[in-house]
């Protein structure tokens, strides 16, 4: 054995066996370190898992790995909220993505790029009375008298509720008038022959009831839709967690939207399923109860009041057999009429506690959802959206529903759920750009009306002067360049008559707001981004560039923040054991003096002293750091069979799922403990020095 | 003779506080290799004081200390460091073992500092002068298991190991009782004789002083002219 090795083990055996004469102390460190090590290996895999999983979270269902958009923009890029007024972020456009396209896609490392708009707008509709009155249309223009008797006697029902509602409404109301006449116009309805069989059921009635009937039965929210405009083709090539859950996928080329499951369960699904499904969700799946549980028993006084969500769906067949089924189970009311009958039975059908929560939920879906409406929009229906276009104007769409989608392992996700999906041209219609199908479609209503372009400087002339025009309609225009503007005013106007496809071409160039980068490597993200800037730049394209943590808005954060908390929190720590440390050692040295001064005078440099103190820390250190260590990997494996449950949706959006497998990260494992080690030894370093300060006289300390 | 020490106008001050102790004045020595010298006197006379300048664990405040006819007092503290581990061997007053370590490697210690030799020149060494201190049963046991002579055996064995000129001891009898003293005076002794190896050593036992071959007597800080037995 060499003479330098033999030190080594001198070393070593010395600094064991200090250690384990002043177990305590060693004990004491080394649990620090072990903790802390426990905790950078934990909270580093975990850190590592979840930016993988929110990575795959929001790259496979909306972001690119990068994202491009306007650098005039107002506000941030956030796919998934938090910038902009009223969740409206104004970032600018790309008026011609194509160019910006070409750069991009030439970088080797670029795979797709896709482009995209995101926007929000009010998703117009009637209240149940609006839904039965056009279904009685359609059943007009049938023409089977069967549908339509059916379809009348429904109306007929929901109209005897409309009047138990006003006979209550008129005691709380101060506006008898009002009231008066409404009840003059409900008579009229609920009159016999009002809504016979055969001829008398005429354009005239149908208004009556769409104007002056309908609204009795109360107006709905408005429901906001966000949306994001696509190419269909390259958003499904590029976003692996897109699927179809019902209905049939938006093909290229055509008109129309894909809403979002958890869109269409959240704020287009009946009141009374929405609230059994949530109860059912923090009940069975959550373990939760209403006793004791605030917002549970919110929920369930909510559900005792919804009767009439039930009620306002059903016909007089329906009714009468669903009073019977109610009744059948022990739910039964004494009164002679049927609405105000059913409505105590279905009130208190709806009055749940936790001993007949799960039996009446499964009993709603099994016997009342078949007969009501449990969906305000089913694929394959015509929705008509509503936005305010950038330039201020209203825009009118209407956009059939061709599917309901789901993010794959999302499915529970607010986050991933709230954006619904259509084709690029719609969008850009709805963001207030004329395409040509609109600018056909208003060249042909113009031509209709007669209505001619006039010059601003003559439009005083034209409406009310001598300048003699041949037309009976005339639009006001600043000047002949700003004829789009004009154009755009006149969109309000248009009862829509759009082609439900469209070119293919259209979306291959033309507006977007930002656009999708899918790298072929991920890995080397950070130097393509840099790239890109630069070849975007040299190019004059004024444009941001972003990841797709900072794309996503304050969900993308979340690793950072996590990942700050981690280091803080691994600071502290590991301050304090550096406290710790130096403190013991220089406590330890105060006792082992004598020691010190004896190997000193026998001939032990400074160095032998400082090594031997760095050996006693190192040797604690790596023990400790490795025990955390191969805890944390105990913990990471036991984690990882069974899985870490996401504890809320926002939770499940940053897992992409309901639960997280971690995995342990072996390159964490290794390096964590070595640099802790390492991090305790330098530590001491100043101990050590100061140790090595004792004298070699200070061997004989106790004499003289 | 050469002198193998040779201390020349030396003088030792502490500061105390704002006074200052004048632990050394006026000390001129000379003493010559193989030389089994003891230095005497009363506590505070300042006999540990006058071993620490001669074992290089202390410098003075004046004047010079030779070892081998080198000049110590400016030597930086690395050098000293080095002077101490090759040419002088040390003995305490309390044995100063390093507790954790067994007899074996409390004697191997001064060696594995040396770094020059092989695991067998140890092994050799060290059995060597277990066998000259008579502790070959003791040699895997740690100090706490051993009697005070034992302890002060296994300190001469680690003091010799190194072969040095040297071997100072600080009152290495005033821990033990009569006759374990007077044993290790005689084992000093021996090892004086065969080695020829320069003993100083302190003490104020007359019993002791008895036994060297030349006292040096200390009083005040002064050395009191001496007298050759």
């Amino acid at each position: 054995m060499s003479s330098d090795l033999a030190q080594f083990r001198l070393i070593a055996a010395v600094a064991l066996r200090n250690l384990w004469l002043d177990r305590l102390r060693t004990f004491i460190i080394g649990g620090l370190i072990a903790a802390g090590a426990f905790l950078a290996v934990i909270g580093l895999s975990l850190l590592l898992d979840v930016q993988a999983s929110m990575r795959a979270s929001i790259t496979q269902s909306i972001a690119g790995d990068l994202q491009i958009y306007s650098a005039s923009a107002k506000d941030k890029l956030a796919l998934f909220g938090g910038s902009g007024f009223m969740g409206r972020a104004d970032i600018g456009s790309l008026p011609d993505f194509s160019p910006y396209k070409d750069a991009v896609i030439s970088h080797p490392n670029v795979a797709a790029f896709v482009p995209m708009g995101l926007d929000m707008a009010v998703l117009s509709r009637g209240n149940e009375l609006d839904d039965a009155i056009d279904s009685l249309r359609v059943a007009l223009k049938g023409g089977d008298p069967g549908i339509v008797s059916g379809r009348a006697e429904q109306i007929k029902f929901q109209l005897e509720q409309v009047k138990l509602e006003l006979a209550a409404r008129r005691l709380l109301s101060a506006d008898q008038a009002e009231l008066d006449q409404q009840e003059k116009d409900l008579a009229r309805a609920l009159a016999p022959d009002f809504l016979a069989l055969g001829a008398t059921i005429d354009e005239e009635r149908l208004q009556f009831l769409e104007t002056k009937i309908a609204p009795l039965s109360g107006e709905k929210l408005p429901t906001y839709l966000q949306y994001i405009g696509t190419d269909i083709a390259a958003y499904k090539a590029n976003f692996p967690k897109f699927r179809i859950v019902e209905g049939t996928v938006l093909e290229p080329g055509q008109r129309g939207i894909m809403l979002s499951r958890k869109v269409r369960e959240e704020l287009l699904k009946n009141g009374v399923a929405k609230l059994f499904d949530k109860l059912h969700k923090r009940i069975v799946k959550r373990g939760g109860k209403i006793v004791g549980d605030e917002e549970n028993q919110r929920f369930a006084i909510d559900l005792s009041k919804q009767y009439q969500q039930i009620l306002s769906y059903l016909d007089r067949p329906n009714a009468e057999e669903l009073s019977a089924k109610l009744a059948a189970r022990g739910i039964k009311d004494e009164n002679v009429d049927l609405v105000q009958r059913l409505s105590q039975q279905i009130s208190a059908f709806l009055t749940v506690d936790d001993s007949n929560f799960l039996e009446r939920y499964q009993w709603f879906y099994e016997h009342i959802a078949p007969k009501i409406k449990l969906y305000e929009v089913t694929p394959g229906q015509t929705i008509t959206i509503r936005n305010y276009t950038r330039s201020g104007y209203i825009k009118t769409l209407p956009l059939k529903v061709y599917g309901i989608y789901n993010f794959d392992g999302l499915e529970d996700s607010d986050l991933a759920g709230v954006l619904n999906i259509m084709d690029l041209v719609s969008f850009r219609e709805l963001y207030g750009q004329m395409t040509d199908a609109s600018r056909k479609e208003l060249d042909a209503m113009r031509a209709q009306v007669g209505m001619k372009d006039v010059k601003s400087e003559d439009a005083e002339a034209a409406l009310f002067g001598d300048v003699a025009t041949d037309s009976t309609t005339v639009a006001v225009s600043p000047s002949a360049d700003d004829a789009n503007a004009l154009d755009a005013t006149q969109v309000l106007l248009v009862k829509p008559t759009l082609a439900d496809t469209f070119d293919l071409a259209e979306v291959q160039n033309g507006l977007a707001l930002n656009a999708a980068i899918r790298l072929k490597d991920p890995s080397q993200q950070a130097r393509t981004e840099s790239e890109l800037r630069s070849d975007l730049e040299k190019r004059g394209f004024k444009v941001n560039i972003v990841d797709w943590q900072q794309a996503s808005g304050i969900v993308g954060q979340f690793v950072n923040i996590v990942g700050g908390t981690l280091v803080f929190a691994l600071i502290v720590i590991f301050l304090v054991a550096f406290v710790i440390i130096n403190n013991s050692i220089i406590v330890g040295t105060l006792n082992r003096t004598r020691e010190i001064g004896t190997m000193r005078a026998i001939g032990a440099q400074r160095s032998f002293i400082v090594a031997l103190f760095l050996a006693e820390t190192g040797i604690t250190g790596m023990f400790g750091a490795f025990g955390g260590a191969g805890l944390a990997v105990a913990a990471v494996v036991a984690a990882g069979r069974r899985g870490i449950p996401a504890a809320n949706d926002v939770v499940t959006f940053i897992f992409s799922g309901p639960r997280l497998y971690p995995a342990v990260h072996w390159q964490i494992v290794t390096l964590v403990p070595l640099l802790i080690t390492l991090f305790a030894t330098l530590a001491s370093v100043y101990a050590a020095r100061h140790a090595a300060k004792v004298q070699p006289a200070d061997a004989t300390q106790e004499k003289e | 003779m050469t002198a193998v020490v040779r201390i020349a106008g030396v003088e030792k001050v502490y500061p105390l506080g704002k006074t200052e102790v004048r632990a050394l004045s006026g000390i001129d020595i000379a003493i010559d290799e193989g030389e089994f010298t003891t230095i005497a006197g009363p506590s505070g006379c300042g006999k540990s004081t006058l071993l620490n300048l001669i074992g290089c664990m202390d410098v003075p405040t004046k004047g010079e200390v030779y070892i081998e006819g080198q000049p110590v007092a400016k030597l930086p503290d690395r050098d000293l460091t080095r002077l101490r581990l090759e040419k002088l061997g040390f003995i305490f007053q309390s044995f100063n073992l390093i507790p954790v370590l067994t007899v074996f490697q409390n004697i191997e210690f001064p060696l594995l500092l040396q770094g020059r030799w092989s695991r067998a020149q140890r092994q050799e060494k060290v059995a060597s002068l277990l066998a000259e201190v008579d502790l070959v049963k003791q040699q895997n046991q740690r100090s706490s298991e051993l009697s005070g002579g034992q302890r002060q055996r296994v300190a001469i064995a680690r003091a010799l190991v190194t072969n040095p000129r040297i071997v100072l001891a600080d009152e290495p009898t005033a821990n033990l009782d009569s006759a374990t003293g007077e044993r290790i005076i005689e084992l000093m002794k021996n090892i004086n004789k065969t080695h020829k190896t320069t003993f100083i050593f302190s003490t104020h036992d007359p019993q002791v002083m008895r036994q060297a071959g030349r006292i040096i007597r200390l009083k005040d800080g002064h050395v009191v002219p001496e007298q050759r037995s």
